[in-house]
């Protein structure tokens, strides 16, 4: 007998699209819920542009690599919102549905004919979170975002890079990530929420505001102290502290030293290493691993403000020594011995070399229709009772219109034929997949 | 409707016991901020984060960490040495009151102390036990040491963070600061733990939940992964902008304040954009050319990126404020943000009009300080910082004797015997 999954019977109603608001919904999926993406080919957004459709393939709404790893544990309802049918079969669902979740921008929802105060109408007890990217309320609730816009707003951004040069920020979009993290949460309250007392209400979440507490330590150092960021050595790199500037905590931790990024063997794009000394101990432990007595034990060396102060020259002995080990190797020798080291890791790195990952089985093949079997990233928490699992791959668009509109909502044959005829399932002019065809029957 | 103000959270009457460091303490933080009680359990002295600054007016204290602050708002803190059979018999007996229980221990030593989940639960069928750590419970790596850093390292973000050749040459792959392999650990903790806690509601019974930091961080990096799994592709790092697998034209333009503006332009260059963006630049007098009939042919325009971009756009951008170009290129439909230093936020209207910032009052030195607010506003259940962080063991008389219902003598003995 199969283990029964967290949100079993928990109906979510997906408008969202892009990358967040998905990235949200994927995990509800992946905790049991059954997630109805509503999905319109004409103003789709997340399923192309496709950058990572493989070589083989020919790009199309079926073929987008990472919307299918975004997009796993959800069916597709294609559906014309905009229309007064699909606005009446879309209240039919909300009406037995639990959660409505978006990222549109602010007033999307609302235009159509489905604002908080409506969908409390069709259920009462709905839980509503809207993902826009400045929120609903507040004098910029038009503004839009997409990941890296609401990292730099926030503060993010400058948080990241070498002190006298351009920030270098995040290489991809975090806040989506994250924004989508808050999605979940946000759902996964409200629904807490509603089962302890019956009520329902709107979650107001902000992808910009929710990127600016994780500055936390900073802010405080500003509204507290006076201190800001825009200061000599900061932001410090991958070091604690940037030396010949004054000595302060940069928000990483404690200051200390050794803590970089140290080149490896055989000095390839991503053969580097990250090494950390959070004691004396630790520091001892270390240079006993690189054989180092000759050159560590001088007494600049044996302290934290010692170290600190002669960061450079130390980093530099310990790349020279790093140059010499590949970078999983010198990882297993200094962890071994008590020593926090890591290695810099790329995608392949990860999906193919890292022993913890694979234990964890992080990347488990899964079948997609159009993209053949490919390796589908997997939950960071294990459930002794409600196991999170990835049990469907990600919908082709429209493929459970039928099962949706007349299995779930009653709807008859015909009126799913009549649908298609009038633009309600599927533009009238554009071509259908096959699968369509076969509902059709 | 109710004025939302005085309701209580959504998280209310839920009852966490926190033991948890750096890795799980925003974890503890999001519970508490919507309603939850959540009492964190520190050794006798104080959690060793106390000791992480910066500090109050630069003093070093374990009440004046600045960061400690931050993380630990609406918590209240008792203090427990678990390794006393003392500490152990009333641990026992807080699990049995509690709702959840999030820790940060290496793995197995709970269990070690007969204080694993599978104890806990024999007298709380109901409870639910998080363990957030680096690794998890199982696997080669789990227990190796870690820190922010490290996590940055082996998550993948610091392989798709840095600099273009140009800006920087040789640059090292760059791990965002301000504790991030925390936040995203937290994220997923909370997650999992929210799960739990509605699966409770209807099954009635608890579980354990074992989550990775590691596995938080790797699930982190957007693209990358797909990237690599459905074409091969390893990506390379760029100045403040997407990893890629083939250089794209740059997002970041110096302002004429010294501070920078993220403006997406590249692989968005048709000729609507292109109208909008002489309508933006001629405001201000600086469209150039781009007014021109001949930036409405597609091919034209993409012959001439490198002048839209390198000219044109970072020419207006140098010639302003970044705040003003952030301003009125998003009045006019264009996704550009100012790159703001923390502090610049303290000054944004959109975030004064959501009532983001918080006077929190701190009592015991009679002074109050703005802290940041909520990601999202319930209009149903408040978020709410309801005390600022606990000082160390501030709750003991409050938790040991009023609710647990030891007397004041029973308290005196267990502290001169170094169990609180």
């Amino acid at each position: 007998m199969s283990l029964p999954r967290a949100l079993e019977n928990i109906r979510v109603v997906d408008f969202s699209w892009v990358r967040a608001g998905p990235w949200a919904t994927r995990w509800l999926g992946a905790l049991g819920a059954e997630v109805i993406k509503i999905e319109w080919p004409e103003s789709e957004r997340g399923r192309l542009p496709s950058s990572t459709t493989p070589q083989n393939l020919e790009v199309n709404l079926n073929t987008s690599g990472n919307f299918n790893d975004t997009n796993v544990n959800k069916k597709s309802l294609s559906l014309n919102v905009r229309s007064a049918k699909g606005l009446e079969i879309v209240k039919r669902l909300i009406d037995i549905s639990d959660i409505v979740i978006e990222n549109f921008s602010s007033r999307v929802l609302r235009n159509w004919g489905l604002g908080y105060d409506e969908l409390c109408r069709i259920k009462p007890d709905i839980v509503y979170v809207s993902m826009s990217g400045y929120g609903h309320t507040g004098r910029n609730h038009s503004y839009t975002t997409f990941g890296p816009v609401a990292q730099a707003v926030s503060g993010l951004t400058y948080l990241s890079g070498l002190p006298d040069k351009l920030p270098a920020g995040w290489g991809w979009s975090y806040m989506d990530d994250t924004g989508g993290m808050y999605g979940a949460m946000c759902a996964l309250t409200g629904l807490y929420h509603r089962n302890m007392t019956g009520r329902g209400q709107h979650i107001d979440l902000s992808q910009m505001v929710s990127s600016v507490p994780l500055n936390g330590p900073a802010l405080l150092d500003f509204t507290v102290n006076g201190r800001g960021s825009l200061r000599a050595g900061f932001p410090p790199g991958n070091r604690a502290h940037w030396p010949g500037t004054a000595l302060v905590n940069n928000y990483r931790g404690p200051t200390v030293a050794p803590h970089n990024a140290y080149r490896t063997h055989p000095g390839g794009y991503n053969d580097w290493c990250v090494i950390v000394c959070h004691s004396d101990e630790e520091w001892q432990r270390l240079v006993q691993v690189m054989d180092a007595t000759s050159w560590a034990s001088p007494e600049k060396f044996a302290t934290v403000a010692g170290r600190l102060q002669h960061q450079e020259e130390l980093d530099e002995k310990i790349e020279a020594w790093s140059m010499t080990q590949e970078k999983y190797a010198l990882t297993e020798r200094c962890q071994a011995a008590g020593v926090r080291a890591l290695p810099v890791q790329s995608a392949e790195d990860r999906v193919e070399h890292d022993p913890q990952l694979h234990h964890r089985q992080m990347y488990q093949a899964m079948e997609h229709p159009a993209l053949g079997l490919h390796k589908v990233q997997n939950a960071p928490f294990k459930f002794s009772a409600t196991p999170a699992s990835n049990h469907l791959p990600s919908p082709l668009i429209g493929q459970h219109t039928q099962e949706i509109v007349e299995g779930l909502l009653g709807y008859s044959h015909d009126e799913l034929r009549a649908g298609f005829s009038d633009g309600t399932f599927w533009p009238t002019k554009r071509a259908r997949f096959p699968y369509m065809e076969d509902m059709l029957q | 409707m109710t004025d939302a103000a005085t309701l209580p959270g959504p998280l209310a009457g839920l009852r966490v016991l926190e033991l948890a460091d750096e890795k799980g303490q925003f974890c503890g933080k999001l519970l508490g901020d919507l309603g939850a009680d959540v009492v964190k359990i520190e050794p006798p002295g104080g959690e060793p984060n106390r000791h992480v600054g910066p500090f109050l007016d630069d003093i070093p204290h374990p009440e004046r960490s600045l960061s400690f602050w931050h993380y630990n708002t609406s918590k209240r803190s008792i203090t427990l040495h678990l390794a006393t059979a003392d500490g152990r018999q009333i641990f026992s007996r807080l699990a049995g009151t509690a709702d959840v229980i999030l820790e940060t221990f290496r793995p197995g030593f709970l269990a070690s102390l007969e204080l694993g989940y599978e104890s806990l639960r024999e007298q709380n069928p109901r409870l639910i036990m998080c363990s957030l750590t680096p690794f998890g419970q199982t696997g080669p790596w789990r227990d190796y040491l870690s820190s922010d850093l490290l996590h940055m390292a082996a998550g993948g973000e610091m392989a798709s963070c840095g600099y273009d050749e140009a800006d920087v040459a040789d640059a090292p792959p760059i791990a965002p600061g301000g504790g991030n392999a925390w936040h995203m650990g937290c994220h997923f903790a909370y997650m999992g733990i929210m799960a739990a806690l509605v699966h409770r509601t209807v099954a009635g019974q608890g579980q354990y939940i074992d989550v990775s930091i590691h596995e938080a961080c790797a699930l982190t990096t957007e693209a990358a992964i797909t990237n690599y799994v459905y074409r091969g592709e390893v990506l390379r790092r760029q100045t403040g902008r997407h990893h890629a697998a083939g250089a794209t034209p740059r997002t970041q333009f110096r302002a004429k304040d010294g501070t920078y503006v993220c403006a997406l332009v590249g692989g968005r260059l048709n000729p609507k954009f292109v109208r909008d963006l002489a309508e933006l630049l001629d405001s201000y007098g600086m469209a150039g050319d781009l007014k021109d009939p001949k930036y409405q042919d597609q091919a034209f325009i993409t012959a001439n990126t490198s002048h839209i971009i390198d000219d044109l756009v970072a020419d207006f951008i140098a010639s302003l404020p970044a705040e003003e170009v952030y301003h009125a290129a998003q009045a006019r439909g264009f996704t550009w943000g100012a790159v703001r230093a923390p502090e610049m936020l303290l000054d944004d209207g959109h975030l004064h009009d959501r009532g983001f910032w918080k006077q929190v009052e701190h009592p015991e030195i009679g002074r109050s300080f703005v802290y940041p607010g909520e990601a999202a506003i319930y209009n149903g259940s408040p978020w709410r910082i309801s005390r600022r962080a606990p000082l160390v063991g501030e709750h003991n008389t409050e938790i040991f004797c009023d609710e647990l219902g030891l007397s004041r003598g029973e308290l005196l003995v267990l502290a001169e015997n170094r169990a609180i």
